[in-house]
């Protein structure tokens, strides 16, 4: 190099924060020891990275969150899922195979006890008429899964193209029997508002959705 | 037991704790936190209020992701991975295509206004003019320059190519060093 070529853009950039190492090119190195020019530049550079990782952190103008994030919290407490094996059917859902078993399980118990809760053989105690508190905060969770949902799917329908097809479709019926699942639930729990035990397998079957779209994703 | 030890051993205890569904020890962990989340949140959304919003989604995604925190990086580092995540997903949300979004050229502020040359208050220049960068200058900026994180990673998190990456970090280097030395 010499002293009538100057150094690229990256070249500045990459000596000035060490992206070269101990590898910087000689040619490199006499240049910067020739050209004024470009060693100001490089060192400019420097001056900058090292202004602001010295600089203090932004004033935390936050203020106290910690009232909001607990209220946020014992929301999504009211529809957590009370069954730690279906936590951890969805945690080994790691494999397509597995992921089907998995999901088959969750669904069958879904389907069965659907029916046996619209009986009234398998009813929790609900708490009378009007939709509780607790009911409405519930659905906000819901709400806020759907959010998550949608945002997966919208990943997923940009990765759509580049899921292998036998996959696409495994996906796509999981989703579609979670799905199934929701709405009947959703049905079920119109009817029965206050039935804690629909709403925690609504809860259930949102995890399902998304642990399904995030490891389709992934 | 060296008081380094204790600090671990307390920090770890907190964080079981949490993990078993003790709020009290979340608390803990959010106000140990907090400072540091907002910072970045700021730093990468330039504003201030949506800041304060990402900072409870992070929270909140913390408290649901706990149980899968298993201690092979520090609470620190996996909050910080965790909030990257969240900003990120915001800005996907709100733009649907995250690559396209930090890979174009989508604010026309190409020139900052500069701030006073001589200004005591540094901090604020800084964080003023961060906060003017285009939004995918400024996310790359502050993930590389501030938070260390290297073009590989930027690249796997955001969707966009290296170069791309690399492209975005000499123009937000570019626009500060006209804002800040003029």
């Amino acid at each position: 190099m010499t002293i009538a070529r100057h150094l690229t853009e990256a070249e500045r950039h990459d000596v000035a924060d060490g992206t070269l190492g101990t590898d910087v090119p000689t040619d490199v190195t006499e240049h910067l020891a020739q050209c004024a020019e470009c060693a100001a530049d490089v060192a400019r550079v420097r001056q900058l990275m090292t202004r602001v990782r010295e600089a203090p952190p932004p004033a935390d103008a936050a203020g106290d969150l910690w009232p909001d994030i607990r209220a946020r919290i014992e929301r999504e407490k009211i529809v957590q899922l009370s069954s730690a094996a279906m936590q951890g059917a969805g945690r080994s859902m790691f494999r397509v195979p597995v992921m089907a078993a998995g999901l088959a399980a969750a669904v069958i118990l879904i389907l069965i006890a659907l029916p046996l809760m619209r009986n009234g053989k398998a009813r929790l105690p609900t708490s009378g008429a009007a939709p509780s508190a607790e009911v409405r905060l519930a659905a906000d969770s819901a709400r806020a899964f759907e959010r998550e949902a949608t945002i997966l799917l919208n990943e997923l329908e940009l990765r759509r193209a580049m899921i292998p097809p036998q996959r696409r479709t495994a996906i796509d019926h999981d989703l579609k029997i979670i799905d199934d699942a929701i709405l009947e639930l959703k049905q079920a729990i119109e009817r029965d508002p206050n039935n804690d035990a629909l709403r925690r397998m609504l809860a259930s079957s949102y995890r399902q959705k998304i642990d399904v779209l995030k490891r389709a994703g992934g | 037991m060296p008081a380094t030890s204790v600090t671990s051993a307390t920090i770890d205890d907190v964080v079981r704790r949490a993990q078993n569904g003790d709020v009290a020890a979340f608390e803990a962990i959010y106000r140990a936190n907090t400072t540091a989340i907002y910072a970045l949140c700021r730093r990468m959304v330039g504003d201030e209020r949506e800041a304060r919003d990402l900072v409870q989604d992070v929270f909140v995604r913390a408290w649901q992701r706990l149980p899968t925190f298993r201690g092979q990086s520090a609470l620190a580092t996996w909050l910080h991975r965790l909030a990257v995540n969240v900003v990120l997903e915001h800005m996907r949300s709100a733009k649907r295509d995250l690559a396209r979004f930090i890979d174009s050229d989508d604010d026309p502020t190409n020139e900052l206004p500069a701030t006073r040359a001589a200004s005591p208050d540094t901090q604020m220049d800084i964080d003023r003019a961060v906060a003017q960068l285009p939004a995918g200058a400024r996310t790359v900026f502050v993930l590389h320059d501030i938070h260390g994180y290297s073009h590989d990673e930027i690249s796997q998190m955001t969707g966009i190519a290296p170069g791309t990456a690399r492209a975005q970090l000499f123009r937000a280097r570019r626009a500060l060093m006209r804002v800040l030395d003029p």
